[in-house]
């Protein structure tokens, strides 16, 4: 399936996905609450089957108070990719976890928690992947501060 | 003689008409330990590849200095070659590794990064900026990464502070650091004569104050409390 016929695929599958522009494949955006539904639709529909999640990742859009959740999608029998994106206020980061639909998504959501500090709802074992149990904050994000980090001299 | 006399400078002396063994025992062990210097290969980055595969290997062959016993223990090594970028989490267990090795211990810092954090100095949230914040340093070998020559410029500087060094009477007073810059086009003499000036400069550092100075002792006893010493 080529990328236009693949985003058209996934609006009609999720009518409230959005093709998101800027982007070097296929993508299409979704509000946060459609996210888990159309994880497992993307993974059992046979034309799509995606079964890979093979990354995930977070962006920090500071200037417009979101952050913006990416994860990339293979299909081992077709071969075509998607990416898939969603948006969460940068108040309170709350999305559904896909660790069900994807078990990898288990620890690759954990290191975004680590690093970016989005909580997954019933994510099974949310905790800190790389960084210290008793880190305070998290470091990615574009506003963190600590007494060790030095800035750049003038 | 002549043959011992050049393997043992500093134990036989050529006198006219002869040679005399002098009893000096400090000259000796420092031989023999500058002589055997096994290596703890700390290696975190890609200095690594340099400072402990390629030396190692037989091209550069890191055997020619007597050092190429990389046991890969710390309780049978000398001295410890930090390679790479030391982050906060890793620091403890460097420092752990550290006092697990007999004395006498020498640490090398190869690089940018263990040097003094290299590119990751800034804005960054768990780089620790030189490793001597954890241990005491012996010998730096600046480069990014090191070239092999470098690291046994480096290794002949800490053979050369062995040799000018501790005495029975003073055990663990040492000089101080010794950056071991590469120039280029660099000639034995010239290797000789900076290494004297270097060594000669009135420099002396203890190394058990030293150690005993950095805030890493308590973050060690943190991590060990927490990780090992379960009653």
């Amino acid at each position: 399936m080529d990328g236009e016929a693949l985003n058209q695929a996934v609006i009609a599958l999720e009518p409230a996905a959005a093709k998101r522009e800027k982007a070097d494949r296929p993508a299409v955006q979704v509000p946060p609450e459609k996210l888990a539904a159309l994880a497992l639709a993307l993974r059992d529909e046979p034309a799509l089957a995606f079964d890979l999640l093979l990354d995930h990742t977070a962006i920090d859009w500071i200037a417009e108070e979101r952050f913006e959740l990416v994860y990339v999608l293979y299909s081992t029998v077709h071969g075509h990719y998607l990416m898939v994106t969603t948006s969460v206020p940068r108040g309170a980061p709350v999305v559904p976890t896909v660790s069900a639909v994807w078990p990898i998504a288990h620890w690759q959501e954990r290191e975004v928690f680590d690093l970016m500090g989005i909580q997954y709802d019933d994510h099974p074992d949310l905790r800190r992947l790389f960084l210290e149990d008793e880190w305070q904050g998290h470091p990615l994000r574009k506003d963190y501060k600590d007494d060790h980090m030095l800035g750049l001299p003038k | 003689m002549g043959l011992v006399t050049d393997r043992l400078p500093r134990v036989v002396e050529n006198i006219p008409g002869g040679s005399i063994l002098i009893t000096s025992l400090d000259a000796f062990i420092n031989w023999a330990r500058r002589n055997s210097l096994w290596p703890l290969a700390f290696g975190t980055k890609c200095c690594a590849i340099e400072m402990l595969m390629a030396t190692g290997a037989p091209h550069q062959d890191l055997s020619r200095f007597g050092a190429e016993v990389a046991r890969q223990s710390p309780r049978q090594a000398d001295f410890m070659v930090v390679a790479g970028a030391i982050v906060k989490k890793m620091a403890p267990r460097l420092r752990m590794l550290y006092e697990q090795m007999a004395e006498p211990r020498y640490v090398i810092a190869t690089g940018s990064c263990a040097i003094s954090g290299g590119p990751f100095m800034y804005n960054s949230y768990t780089i620790v900026r030189g490793v001597d914040e954890v241990v005491p340093v012996d010998v730096y070998v600046p480069g990014c990464p090191p070239r092999p020559e470098a690291f046994f410029w480096g290794l002949m500087t800490l053979q050369r502070m062995i040799r000018e060094g501790e005495s029975i009477a003073r055990p663990n007073i040492r000089r101080k650091p010794v950056m071991a810059a590469l120039p280029q086009g660099i000639k034995p003499e010239d290797f000789r004569e900076e290494v004297r000036r270097l060594l000669e400069a009135e420099n002396e550092v203890n190394v058990d104050e030293a150690a005993a100075s950095k805030i890493w002792l308590e973050k060690v006893d943190q991590w060990m409390a927490k990780h090992l010493i379960k009653p």
